[in-house]
């Protein structure tokens, strides 16, 4: 244990620190825990009802709903905006004299809002005036259509996100050290296998990382679609933040809302988890 | 408003007012303390604040009591999560309120509004319009005064029908039959768009369906069925695009407003925005009630917005007081002239000064008769929910109507015994 070698004032420095994380963290997040095994809500009686409101979650066909639209959002978009951003990264790494002007490019959908985002693809995803529609040929309902618009929001996640995974995954290649690369091409290794022996391994860390923040991101996936769809239509794209919202914000019910927000907290956790395993096995 | 003659209109009806503030200042006279205001927060106004300024200047200096207005967020969300924080705490940071139709149950349940009852005279009884009024109304006792109504109205081209020889239609069949013939003239033509995404306009577009076919959420039984069957018929028939599903009030306006589409079905702001100076559609635009299914009557959604008193408030006394100023016909007038806010009075629709500055409201006057509100319950919120979810199935052709309708009434009897 490395605490055991701490000087002994360590924690009365450290203690600053730890009473913010505290107070903005641990508090907060106790409070809603404890708020979910309360009832709270406009007019029922104040109660303790211990995991009650997890065993209504069970059995919740909307909870489902939301779980199945949050994960194949998550699962869809995060690889196709690490096979994306791997893809833009290595054309970045050999952009050349463009390199300036070429990652200010492809910085851009990543500094625009995200609600501003949202409400330009409203317009292009507009069945009578929109570009996309335009190019098909024929309007198509993106937004409209309970299959299409839940692939209608992924794809803006997609052209928002894969410019913060290039970019990560950039850094990384400027890690992959010259040597091997230049040992590679002399032992006569083409483009291909060098970058499936040498650059995806050397890369597979920092990969890890992007997915771990891609993947948190995307299940807790909120303002890109609510002002896409608003969850719509039927329910088809309606993901645990928006549905948490819609019982904290518009129904009241505090208890099982919170109920809902502690297990969006649980499922985020388990896949950090699961990435923290694969990046320690990595890492060995 | 525009021009200089509707302004010295709303003057003229604003000079009207002063006798009915003082009759009220002499009844009890009151010695509030002048330093703090009584605060009145209402959303924000289509429009110069002036003439409501005016108003509540009034109103203060009649009773020496200082009035402050403040505007609520821009969003209905966030405007009944703003009453709904500060009424469970208690606040006494505003003194009236104006409040959604819908909000009235639920506050009047949960014991933030004061009981306004004695605040309706026998004679504004009558002369209000049945739908506010119930809206108001919980356990039969009323905990808001019906500020301005709003209803659903059909809007169409008077243009494109009068060159095929029609007539506004009364019957939905009336309304399928014209986007046939017009279409076969101008086949690049929408049909009908409305309020189809899913979020509250699409409850409101989904119940008028429903009552226009006879049919009740209460009695869930074959009109309702055939309401929503019919409403999912008007996209599979192609009368209105599938797009209808992404569709909110602006969205279908500007649409309609860009001659795109031969019917529309939106809230009497529509008007103005379509009759103003640059728009395609200037004087070529009608409106009647929404149809109905032949053998049954028009019914549209009851929107607009309350005056309700904080039960924690202070001063109540004078709360009530400007809320009851505010709601009576004299003050409603003045807004009607200055926004077009339609009043949910039967009397002022037979003012003449009212119809010669707004001949439009004449129009409006026999849809707020056949209002109905939406279902009045504390609930109605979470209700919303599944009716937002259950309509949007329905219309997205997932789910049959009456499979639909099932999942409301179980949802209904659920909320109704928790």
């Amino acid at each position: 244990m490395s605490a055991r070698r701490l000087r002994p004032d360590a924690w009365a420095l450290m203690a600053p620190a730890l009473l913010v994380l505290a107070a903005v963290t641990a508090l907060p997040t106790g409070y809603v825990v404890w708020l979910s095994l309360n009832e709270r809500a406009l007019f029922r009686a104040e109660d303790f009802v211990g995991l009650g409101h997890y065993l209504r979650l069970a059995g919740d066909a909307r909870f489902w709903n939301a779980l199945g639209n949050t994960l194949y959002f998550a699962a869809v978009s995060v690889a196709l905006e690490l096979a994306l951003g791997l893809a833009i990264a290595l054309l970045l790494a050999r952009a050349g004299r463009a390199r300036a002007f070429a990652y200010g490019a492809v910085l851009v959908p990543w500094a625009v809002p995200t609600v501003v985002s949202a409400r330009i693809w409203e317009w292009i995803y507009n069945p009578e005036l929109g570009v996309l529609g335009y190019l098909a040929g024929t309007p198509v309902n993106w937004l409209g259509d309970p299959v299409l618009a839940l692939h209608a929001a992924i794809a803006m996640d997609v052209w928002k996100s894969t410019p913060f995974v290039a970019l990560l995954l950039l850094a990384g290649l400027q890690g992959v050290p010259r040597d091997l690369l230049r040992a590679a091409a002399v032992d006569g290794a083409g483009a291909w296998t060098t970058f499936r022996r040498i650059t995806l391994p050397m890369l597979a860390p920092v990969i890890l990382v992007a997915a771990v923040f891609r993947t948190i991101d995307a299940l807790r996936v909120f303002d890109a679609v609510y002002v896409l769809t608003g969850g719509g239509p039927a329910n088809a794209t309606e993901t645990l933040s928006i549905y948490a919202y819609r019982v904290l914000f518009q129904m009241l019910d505090f208890g099982y809302g919170s109920a809902l927000a502690v297990a969006m907290l649980a499922i985020a956790g388990i896949a950090a988890l699961a990435y923290a395993r694969l990046l320690r096995g990595g890492m060995e | 408003m525009t021009g200089r003659a509707p302004r010295r209109r709303v003057l003229r009806a604003l000079a009207a007012l002063p006798l009915a503030g003082l009759a009220g200042a002499c009844s009890a006279p009151q010695a509030p303390p002048p330093a703090d205001a009584i605060v009145f927060r209402h959303p924000k106004l289509f429009g110069d604040p002036q003439p409501l300024d005016t108003l509540v200047g009034l109103f203060g200096r009649a009773h020496g009591v200082r009035v402050r207005r403040e505007t609520l967020p821009a969003s209905s969300d966030e405007q009944h999560l703003f009453y709904a924080i500060n009424l469970r705490a208690r606040s006494r940071a505003f003194d009236v309120l104006a409040l959604d139709t819908i909000w009235v149950a639920e506050f009047a349940r949960a014991g933030w509004l004061r009981d306004l009852s004695h605040a309706i005279s026998a004679s504004d009884r009558a002369d209000l319009f049945h739908a506010p009024l119930a809206s108001v109304s919980w356990e039969a006792r009323q905990y808001a005064l019906p500020w301005f109504a709003d209803a659903g109205l059909l809007y169409y081209r008077a243009d494109l029908l009068a060159a095929q020889g029609l007539a506004a239609p009364r019957t939905w069949t009336d309304l399928v039959d014209a986007v046939r013939r017009v279409k076969r003239v101008r086949p690049d033509l929408h049909g009908f768009v409305w309020q189809g995404k899913q979020y509250e306009g699409l409850v409101c577009n989904a119940l008028e369906f429903i009552w226009g076919h006879g049919g009740d959420l209460d009695r869930p039984a074959e009109p309702a069925v055939r309401g929503l069957a019919f409403m999912r018929a008007l996209v599979t028939a192609g009368v209105t695009p599938p797009f209808v599903t992404t569709l909110t009030e602006e969205p279908a306006r500007v649409l309609f407003g860009r001659g795109k589409a031969l019917f529309l079905r939106n809230w009497p702001y529509a008007w103005r925005l379509l009759e103003r100076s640059g728009s395609p559609l200037q004087r070529r635009v009608g409106v009647c009630p929404l149809p109905h299914a032949s053998g049954h009557a028009t019914a549209s959604a009851l929107g607009g917005w309350h005056l309700g008193v904080n039960a924690f408030s202070e001063r109540a006394a004078i709360a009530e007081r400007l809320a009851a100023f505010l709601a009576a016909a004299p003050a409603q007038k003045a807004l009607a002239l200055a926004y077009g806010y339609s009043p949910p009075r039967r009397s002022l629709y037979a003012d003449p000064e009212l119809a010669a500055a707004q001949p439009f409201l004449a129009s409006i006057g026999t849809v707020i008769e056949t209002a109905r509100p939406r279902p009045v319950s504390p609930y109605y919120v979470a209700l919303s929910q599944t009716l937002q979810s259950e309509f949007s199935a329905v219309l997205a052709g997932v789910r049959t109507p009456s499979e639909a309708l099932a999942a409301i009434a179980r949802e209904r009897r659920a909320l109704a015994s928790p």
